[in-house]
C-alpha cells in the first residue's frame, strides 16, 4: 500500500528508508523523489503547516521531531485513501525516539560541531554504524505497519458491509475466470496490484453470496467466543473478526521486504469468514485459539491503539525492548512535574509545547496581518514556524517569543528569497545570443504584463522598458489591451516620452527608434495582435517585445480564456503578475486564479506544457509605508519571485525587492 | 596613567615655580617612559589581533547547488561510509580528523537550496577551504544555474575583508562514476574537462551580460547585496578563465561515492573516490 518511508535528519542524511515498489525504489535516490520533492516545494517554502503534499501521483505525509530534527516521511499512492497514514507516523515517531535517543542524540550533536577541538573524542567513541544500530527496527516497522493496515481494513470492510451494494452480474463481469487461483508470484508493483484487486473484488463476491447468511455466521462465531458478552447483530462481528485477524498476523511474523504474495493474502483474507461450508472447521479452531489469548481485555472494546497492539504482537525479544522503551517513555513523562518544569525554566533547557506557544502564535498572526499579510497566509506561515518550534529547547534568556520571532525571521526570509534567477537582463541576452547564429533571425524575447484593473500594468511596463532601453536593447511595446478606451493612447505617450528620453550607453544619437509601439486600434483579437506583434519584431530586428495586457477581474472567466489564448499562441518568455501593494486578502485570490487559469488554459490548448506565471511586480510600494504584507502574500502563493518594485510616478522608479527589508518592516512594531 | 600624571604635573607647577622644571623633567621623562611602553604594547597587541584575523579560518565549506552530493561527502568524511541523503534543510557542522596527521578540521555542509543557500556567507569567516560541489553527470543540462551558484560564491570570495587570509578554493566534480571513462581520459579527467568548460561558459555569458548593464537600484538605499555581482574580473584578454581568475587559485578534482558502502580500510584509500580531495585537505 505504502511506496516510501524514510526517516532522516533535517540536514538531509536518511537514518532509515525503505521502498516498497520497484518504481519507488528507483525515483528514491534521484532528485525528483517524493521526498526530495516534499522537502523542496513545501518544507522550504515554508509550506509545512499543510499536512500533505502532492506531487507526480504520490501523496507525501510527514511529521517532525524537532528536537532531534528529525523527520518522518511516508509516500504513498495519492489514489489510495490510506487513513492509517497520520497514526503510522505517529507511532513510528514515538517508537523510534524512544528506542534510539541515545545514539540519535549524539548524532545530531556530531551535525552541530562549532569548534574543532574536542569532537574528535566523540567521534572515536561512537562507532558510525548505522546498519546495525538499525537492525531491529525493521521488524519493527513492519510489525506497526501490519497491525495498522490490518485495522484499517478491518475499518473498512465494516464500513463496505453497510454501504454498498454492487450487483453481483457486475462483479461478475470485472472478474477474471481464474481469479481464485492466481499464480503466487514474487514481489512487483503490478502483481501486488493484480492480486490487491483480485482479493478484493473477491472479498465482494464472498460476502455478496453470503449475504443471505450473516447472522448464522455471527451466531457461529458467538458460540465459540462464549467468554464475551457480544450481541448477536452483525455490528459485533467488528472485535471478532479482528481477534480472528490477530491470530493469523501473529502466526505470520516473517514478513520481509517483500510485497505479500497470494497464500499469505490467502491466510489474511477474513472475508472467508462468510464462506459457509468448507471454512468451518478452520474457522472455529481459529477463534477458539483465540479465546485462549493472555491479551484479551486489551481488545475488548474493539479498538486499537497502536502501542497496545504493539505491546502483544511483536516477537520475544523486540516486544520486551518495546514495553521497556515505553514504560520509560511513560514513567518519564509522568514524573515531570512542577519541581521539573521549575527547574528546566531556571536551566534554561525548557522545551517549548504546543500549549506555549499558542498565545504567541496568535499575537503573531494579528501582528502580520496588520502588515497587510492575507490572513490565509499569515495563518499558514506561523502554524509552519509553530510546527517548527515545538519540542525545541529555548535558550535561559530567550522568551518564547522572542524565539518564534527569530524563527518566523529565517522563515519569511526563506519565503521571500527568489529560488530562480531573478536577473532579466541575463536571460533577455542568454536568448538572445543563443539564437543569433543558427539562424539569421532571431527571436525576440518577449514579456506579458497580465494582472487585474488599475494597479499599473502599463505605466510599469514603460518603466520597465526605460530600463531595457537604458541597457541598450531595442523594444517594441505591444498594445494589447484593446478594450479600454484611451489604452493605446496612453502607451503612445510613453513610447514617445521614451523615444525621447531614452538615451543609451551608445549614446543619443543610436536611441532613434529604440522604442516602438506596435499598435492595431480597439475591439480586436489581443491574442493575434501580440503575434504580429513579435512577428514584426523579429522582422525589424527588436530585442524585447513588451506585451501589455487589459486588465480582468480573476472571476471572469470568458476574459481569462482569453488572456490564456494570448499565452499559449505566443508562448511569451515571462509572464509578470502586476500586483499592487495595497492589495490585502485579495492577493492570495488574484494570485492563485491567475495561476490557475493560466496553467488550465495552456495545458488544455494542446501545447502540453502549462505555463504559470513567472515572477510578479508589486505596484504602488510607497503608498503602504512598512505594511508590505502583500509581498509575502504574494511570494507565498505563487512561489515566484518579485522581480520589480514599482515605487513612484516616474520611469526611474522601478525598485528590485530587497529581502532583508521587506522580512524587517514585516516584524517591526 | 598618562591624565594622573599631568594632573600631578599641573598641581605641583602652579603654586611652586621652583619645582616646575624638575617636575617638567621628571614628567617628560615618564612621559617618553610611558610612551615608549604604551607603543610597544600597542605594537604588541596589534600583531596579536592581526595574526588572530590573518590566522586562516578552521572550517571546509561544502556549498553549491542542491543534489550536488555535499550531503553525501560529508557522511563519507565523518561517518565512514556513505549514507543515503535527501535534500537538506538545514546546514550540518561536523568535525573530521584526518587520519595521517593529527589535525582536525570542521565540515560545514550548506544546503544547495536557491531559497537558503546564502546561508554560506554566514560561515565564510571562519572558511580555510571552501570547496563548490557539483554533480558533474548533470552539469551539462544545469549550466546556468550552477553558474548562477557559483557566481555568488566567487563574489563572496572576491569581496572577503583583506584581514582574512583568502581560504583555498576548489571545484569538486562530483558524481564522476557516472560518467564513462573514455580511452584517453579517466571519468574524473572527463567530469573535471566537462565541469570547467561548462561553467568557463556560463561565467562568461554572466560576465558580458553585466559588463555595461545598468542595474535597477535595490530597494532601500545602497548595499551591493544581490543586486550587482562582481567578481568575475580575469587577469587575461577579459574571457573568463578560471586559471586567470582574479580571486587566487582554483583547484579542480573529481570525486565520487557509492552510495550504502563503507568506505574501504586505510590501507586502501586509494580506492576510495575521494582520495584526490582528502589529499587537497591535508595540504591545507
Amino acid at each position: 500500500m505504502l511506496d516510501h518511508c524514510s526517516i532522516s535528519h533535517r540536514g538531509g542524511i536518511v537514518l532509515w528508508s525503505r521502498s516498497f515498489t520497484p518504481a519507488a525504489e528507483q525515483t528514491a535516490s534521484s532528485s525528483s523523489s517524493p521526498v526530495n520533492s516534499l522537502i523542496r516545494d513545501a518544507l522550504i517554502e515554508g509550506r509545512n503547516a499543510e499536512n500533505k503534499y502532492e506531487k507526480d501521483g504520490y501523496a507525501v505525509k510527514w511529521t517532525f521531531v524537532n528536537n532531534l530534527e528529525l523527520i518522518f516521511v511516508v509516500a504513498y499512492q495519492r489514489i489510495l485513501q490510506l487513513t492509517y497514514v497520520d497514526e503510522l507516523l505517529e507511532a513510528l515517531k514515538a517508537l523510534f525516539v524512544q528506542l534510539f535517543q541515545p545514539f540519535l542524540s549524539t548524532f545530531v550533536a556530531s551535525l552541530h560541531v562549532s569548534s574543532t577541538g574536542k569532537v574528535a573524542a566523540v567521534n572515536t567513541a561512537t562507532t558510525w554504524d548505522f546498519t546495525k544500530i538499525f537492525e531491529k527496527w525493521d521488524r519493527l516497522f513492519d510489525d506497526v505497519l501490519r497491525g495498522l493496515e490490518n485495522k484499517a481494513a478491518q475499518e473498512r470492510k465494516s464500513r463496505l458491509k453497510h454501504t454498498s451494494i454492487h450487483p453481483e452480474t457486475a462483479i461478475d463481469t470485472i472478474l477474471p475466470s481464474d481469479a481464485d487461483d492466481v499464480v503466487p508470484s514474487d514481489s512487483g508493483a503490478t502483481t501486488v496490484d493484480e492480486e490487491q484487486i483480485a482479493r478484493n473484488v473477491q472479498a465482494l463476491k464472498n460476502r455478496l453470496k453470503a449475504r443471505g447468511r450473516p447472522i448464522a455466521g455471527g451466531r457461529r462465531r458467538l458460540e465459540a467466543g462464549s467468554g464475551r458478552d457480544s450481541l448477536p447483530t452483525s455490528d459485533s462481528d467488528t472485535p471478532t473478526k479482528q481477534k480472528s485477524k490477530k491470530s493469523k498476523t501473529k502466526a505470520q511474523r516473517k514478513w520481509g521486504d517483500e510485497a505479500p504474495t497470494e497464500s499469505d493474502m490467502a491466510s489474511l483474507d477474513f472475508s472467508y469468514v462468510d464462506v459457509p461450508s468448507p471454512n468451518t472447521p478452520a474457522k472455529v479452531a481459529d477463534v477458539t485459539a483465540l479465546v485462549d489469548q493472555s491479551s484479551l481485555g486489551i481488545v475488548k472494546d474493539g479498538i486499537y491503539e497502536v502501542k497496545d497492539w504493539e505491546f502483544a504482537s511483536t516477537s520475544e525479544s523486540s516486544s520486551s525492548v518495546l514495553t521497556q522503551a515505553l514504560h520509560k517513555g511513560k514513567e518519564e513523562k509522568s514524573s515531570a512535574g512542577l519541581l521539573s518544569n521549575v527547574f528546566a525554566r531556571l536551566t534554561g533547557s525548557k522545551v517549548l509545547t504546543q500549549d506555549d506557544l499558542k498565545p504567541v502564535l496568535e499575537g503573531m498572526k494579528q501582528h502580520l496581518m496588520k502588515k497587510n499579510v492575507a490572513k490565509e497566509i499569515a495563518d499558514k506561515v506561523c502554524e509552519g514556524v509553530s510546527e517548527s518550534l515545538v519540542g525545541k529547547k529555548v535558550g535561559s534568556f530567550q522568551s518564547t517569543s522572542s524565539a518564534f520571532r527569530q524563527a518566523l525571521s529565517s522563515s519569511l526570509t526563506q519565503i521571500l528569497t527568489p529560488k530562480t534567477s531573478t536577473d532579466l537582463l541575463l536571460s533577455i541576452r542568454t536568448k538572445l545570443s543563443s539564437h543569433f547564429p543558427s539562424s539569421q533571425q532571431r527571436e525576440p524575447y518577449s514579456i506579458t504584463f497580465v494582472g487585474v484593473n488599475g494597479v499599473g500594468k502599463s505605466t510599469n511596463l514603460s518603466k520597465v522598458c526605460f530600463w531595457l532601453v537604458q541597457n541598450g536593447l531595442r523594444v517594441l511595446i505591444a498594445a494589447c489591451d484593446t478594450f479600454r478606451s484611451g489604452a493605446v493612447e496612453q502607451l503612445r505617450v510613453h513610447v514617445r516620452n521614451l523615444s525621447m528620453l531614452g538615451v543609451g550607453p551608445n549614446g543619443a544619437t543610436d536611441s532613434k527608434g529604440r522604442v516602438e509601439l506596435y499598435e492595431k486600434g480597439y475591439g480586436k483579437d489581443a491574442a493575434g495582435i501580440a503575434k504580429e506583434a513579435i512577428s514584426f519584431a523579429r522582422d525589424n530586428d527588436f530585442d524585447v517585445v513588451l506585451i501589455d495586457t487589459a486588465g480582468r477581474m480573476q472571476d471572469n472567466e470568458p476574459l481569462m480564456r482569453a488572456l490564456a489564448k494570448l499565452v499559449s499562441t505566443n508562448n511569451p518568455d515571462k509572464i509578470l503578475f502586476v500586483g499592487e501593494a495595497l492589495v490585502g486578502n485579495e492577493a492570495v485570490d488574484q494570485l492563485k486564479k491567475f495561476d490557475r487559469a493560466l496553467r488550465d488554459f495552456s495545458s488544455a490548448s494542446g501545447t502540453g506544457k502549462e505555463r504559470g506565471i513567472d515572477g510578479m511586480i508589486v505596484t504602488k510600494w510607497d503608498t503602504v509605508d512598512d505594511k508590505v504584507g502583500a509581498a509575502l502574500s504574494m511570494t507565498y502563493v505563487t512561489g515566484q519571485p518579485i522581480v520589480f518594485v514599482g515605487c513612484g510616478q516616474t520611469y526611474t522608479d522601478l525598485r528590485q525587492l530587497r529581502v532583508s527589508n521587506v522580512v524587517q518592516a514585516i516584524l517591526s512594531d | 596613567m598618562d591624565p594622573i600624571i599631568t594632573e600631578e604635573a599641573v598641581n605641583h607647577n602652579v603654586p611652586t615655580p621652583e619645582i616646575l622644571s624638575q617636575a617638567k623633567v621628571i614628567s617628560s621623562q615618564t612621559l617618553l617612559l610611558v610612551s615608549l611602553l604604551l607603543a610597544v604594547l600597542l605594537a604588541v597587541g596589534f600583531f596579536a589581533v592581526r595574526k588572530r584575523s590573518q590566522s586562516k579560518g578552521s572550517s571546509l565549506l561544502l556549498v553549491g547547488p542542491s543534489g550536488g552530493g555535499k550531503t553525501a561527502i560529508l557522511s563519507t568524511l565523518v561517518y565512514k561510509r556513505t549514507l543515503r541523503t535527501h535534500s537538506s534543510m538545514q546546514t550540518n557542522m561536523a568535525s573530521i580528523a584526518l587520519p595521517p596527521s593529527t589535525k582536525s578540521l570542521r565540515i560545514v555542509d550548506v544546503p544547495g537550496h536557491p531559497r537558503i543557500f546564502d546561508q554560506f556567507r554566514e560561515y565564510m569567516p571562519d572558511a580555510k577551504a571552501v570547496a563548490f560541489v557539483v554533480d558533474a553527470s548533470t552539469i551539462s543540462r544545469n549550466g546556468a544555474v550552477v553558474a548562477e551558484h557559483l557566481h555568488r560564491v566567487l563574489h563572496v570570495l572576491i569581496s572577503l575583508p583583506p584581514s582574512q587570509s583568502p581560504p583555498a578554493f576548489a571545484i569538486v566534480a562530483h558524481k564522476c562514476d557516472a560518467l564513462k571513462a573514455s580511452a584517453s581520459a579517466t571519468a574524473e579527467q572527463l567530469a573535471i574537462n566537462r565541469v570547467r568548460t561548462v561553467l568557463e561558459r556560463e561565467l562568461d555569458k554572466r560576465r558580458t551580460s553585466h559588463a555595461g548593464g545598468v542595474g535597477v537600484e535595490s530597494l532601500g538605499g545602497e548595499g551591493d547585496e544581490g543586486t550587482d555581482l562582481g567578481g568575475l574580473e580575469c587577469t587575461g584578454n577579459g574571457e573568463f578563465r578560471f586559471a586567470e581568475w582574479e580571486g587566487g587559485e582554483v583547484s579542480f578534482f573529481g570525486t565520487s561515492v557509492a552510495v550504502g558502502k563503507a568506505v574501504p580500510a586505510e590501507d586502501e584509500k586509494g580506492k576510495d573516490g575521494l582520495a584526490p580531495f582528502r589529499e587537497w585537505l591535508l595540504e591545507l
